[in-house]
């Protein structure tokens, strides 16, 4: 006889609310159902009431943990809308912050895994060294977190030599950091046994699915905006784009582990070469016109629509975040896995709630829920 | 109170930025072990409920039926600017309200997130218990955006941060003889486009980032400037040193003006509504004749 197994929604080992209602026999997951809206804010109306610029500051709460790549995207869209060109030591200025940004949200998320499978020391170790990672951000734009670095037409804060010696600095740790995590994840690691062959998502389904980032990059598909659809200065800068073929939660961590040292590489690059000049310049008048802009954000493919009707305030906002795209994955992956492991593979896909509730059709007024079909 | 403190983490709609820094006082570094606390899983097993995040409507009913469970002595923190005011998402429609409609609130950690720091001091100080607080990452960097700060000396009163604010966090209020300007830090989402878009540079985010207070009405930062009288119907309309700034401004940049300035002063000191009145539009059009003439020849 099976019987319904609720997770959530406010549980603290989820970071976030969120409930999963999932259907158990015989100790074996057989189906899942989602259940969104306990973090939905109304962000898209919200965007219409307000300026261009204020949005930014909106943009960024849509998500506390990828806040800088939405902006990012946002200013990307206005840029496209009022047409401004955006100066060239602007754009390596962002690949530096967002690739920081990619490296805070992979190393929380291999502490997330931590702290699930209960490897305490490991939890430890990865945040007390993340520490680095968040202290430099606070250094270089005055917040740890929602730290609105990217304006329209640039960034607002410039790294100066002596920021830059910061920033190797601390490049040198996090690869020690990165180091460590690969061992986690190795032959004998302690994370490698709990976590291999567990929530499989093969190639084709993950296509089927609509799965983005390192959820479909583990599945061996290689797609990355980065390189598909290049943005900022990542056009001119060498790196990898990392796939794993196996599909399960194994491979994700380790595509995200790998990522890592992508990132650190990346940044490396962008200190180097550095252009000289202006960060940032005046953006202009908004145009009547519809734009769309998408950029990969740690999770993967983030995407904005903005329509423009000429005035200082958008007429339609509309954003499609990677956690959402990803989570008719984590139905795909259940099906068939053991009870235990369910929290493991709902983490798998870096799940970031706060994004993912903004953008769902949740039928507030009615109350009807909204169920994901098999 | 036992000794153990046991934190129960419910999160509502916020951006979940609270919550990484929750998870991140879990750090050695931040001292949350030494304070015998922890954080736990059920409501059930709490007597501290930590919220995150204004109310909508889904976790209205949520956050009563948790607050009921919570153990005695049942104290509630409110972390971050959602859970004070709902900061920038105030005016959602799925928003019901900060958790102090719902459930009573004890304290309140103010930040957009708040700093660890400031996470860990606030559970300190809800127990009455110090922190060492020698290490270095207990100050914040140089650049860090913060509590405000006004310069009374340098602020015009012009309203140019109200109108950039991102989170509606600046009022302006008009009374009899002066402007209040008053930045409500409680709502406010730490952009410091206020600090960037002020004239005068009077207003400034500072390095303070400790903030905890029970009283959520105590959460503001004001600054006054005197407003001017209409020199023919006598209402106050505008604040005395923005007029004095606009007059500096101008002599700076078209240096020939400067022997009509009491005459623009005379102009600028009527308010809009007697300066729509008859003689007063003959008089500023021969203001504005004699002015043209002065920048013609000048161009020339």
């Amino acid at each position: 006889m099976p019987r319904i197994v609720n997770i959530g929604p406010y549980r603290p080992q989820l970071l976030e609310p969120e409930r999963f209602e999932l259907l158990v026999e015989n100790n074996k997951i057989i189906d899942a159902n989602i259940e969104l809206g306990y973090v939905h804010r109304g962000i898209e109306k919200l965007f219409t009431t307000k300026t261009y610029m204020q949005n930014l500051a909106l943009a960024e709460r849509i998500c506390g943990i990828c806040s800088g790549v939405h902006t990012l995207c946002y200013a990307q869209t206005v840029e496209k809308i009022t047409d401004t060109p955006v100066p060239e030591r602007a754009k390596y200025l962002r690949c530096i912050y967002m690739e920081l940004e990619r490296l805070h949200s992979h190393y929380l998320w291999f502490g997330v895994l931590a702290h699930t499978l209960h490897e305490h020391e490991a939890f430890l170790r990865i945040m007390v060294e993340r520490e680095h990672v968040q202290d430099l951000l606070e250094y270089l734009t005055g917040n740890r977190i929602n730290y609105l670095i990217n304006t329209v037409g640039g960034v607002r804060r410039d790294i100066t030599l002596k920021k830059a010696e910061k920033v190797r600095e601390v490049l040198k740790n996090l690869r020690s950091l990165s180091d460590y995590i690969m061992s986690l994840l190795d032959d004998n690691g302690v994370f490698t046994e709990k976590i291999k062959g567990v929530g499989v998502l093969t190639r084709k389904k993950a296509l089927e699915v609509g799965a983005v980032g390192p959820t479909l990059r583990g599945s061996g598909v290689k797609s990355d905006i980065r390189r598909d659809d290049p943005y900022a200065a990542y056009g001119e800068l060498d790196f990898e784009v990392i796939t794993e073929d196996d599909g399960d939660v194994y491979a994700k961590s380790l595509v995200r582990a790998r990522e890592t040292f992508e990132s650190i590489s990346i940044i490396d690059q962008a200190i180097e070469n550095l252009p000289e000049g202006e960060i940032s310049v005046k953006p202009g008048e908004p145009l009547v016109k519809e734009e769309i802009g998408r950029v990969e954000a740690p999770r993967g493919e983030l995407f904005y629509y903005i329509k423009s009707n000429g005035t200082n305030m958008p007429e339609r906002v509309k954003v499609r975040t990677p956690s959402f795209a990803n989570d008719y994955a984590i139905i795909e992956m259940l099906r068939g896995e053991r009870l235990e492991n369910a929290r493991v593979i709902i983490e798998s896909i870096d799940p970031c709630f706060a994004c993912t509730d903004r953008v769902t059709v949740i039928d507030v007024k009615t109350g009807r829920r909204r169920e994901v079909q098999l | 109170m036992s000794n153990k403190i046991s934190i129960y983490r419910f999160m509502s709609a916020g951006c979940n930025g609270c919550d990484v820094e929750i998870f991140e006082c879990l750090v050695p570094r931040y001292k949350l072990g030494e304070l015998n606390v922890e954080v736990v899983s059920s409501p059930e097993e709490a007597n501290v409920l930590a919220i995150t995040g204004g109310i909508n409507v889904k976790g209205r009913e949520e956050l009563k039926a948790s607050y009921e469970k919570i153990q005695p002595p049942k104290l509630v923190v409110a972390i971050g600017n959602c859970a004070l005011t709902m900061e920038i998402f105030d005016g959602g429609y799925p928003m019901v309200g900060p958790p102090d409609r719902i459930v009573p609130v004890n304290l309140y950690v103010p930040g957009c997130p708040p700093r660890p720091q400031a996470i860990v001091s606030a559970i300190a100080k809800a127990l009455d218990k110090t922190l060492s607080m020698e290490e270095n990452y207990w100050d914040a960097p140089e650049g860090f955006r913060g509590l405000h700060e006004f310069d009374g000396e340098k602020c015009i009163g012009c309203g140019a941060c109200a109108q950039v604010c991102s989170s509606k966090a600046i009022d302006i209020i008009d009374g009899n003889e002066k402007r209040l300007i008053k930045v409500n830090y409680g709502h406010c989402s730490f952009c410091a486009f206020c600090q960037d878009e002020c004239p005068t540079e009077a207003i400034k985010l500072t390095k303070k980032y400790q903030m905890l207070t029970d009283n959520r009405n105590l959460t503001n930062i004001t600054n006054e400037v005197q407003l001017i009288s209409c020199s023919i119907c006598g209402r106050r309309f505008m604040p005395e040193p923005q007029i004095e700034w606009a007059i500096k401004r101008v002599t700076e940049k078209v240096n020939v003006y400067e022997k009509f300035m009491d005459a623009v002063r005379r102009a600028m000191r009527i308010c809009p509504d007697c300066r729509r009145e008859t003689e007063n539009i003959r008089d500023a059009k021969k203001l504005l004749l004699q002015l043209s003439t002065v920048a013609r020849i000048n161009r020339k």
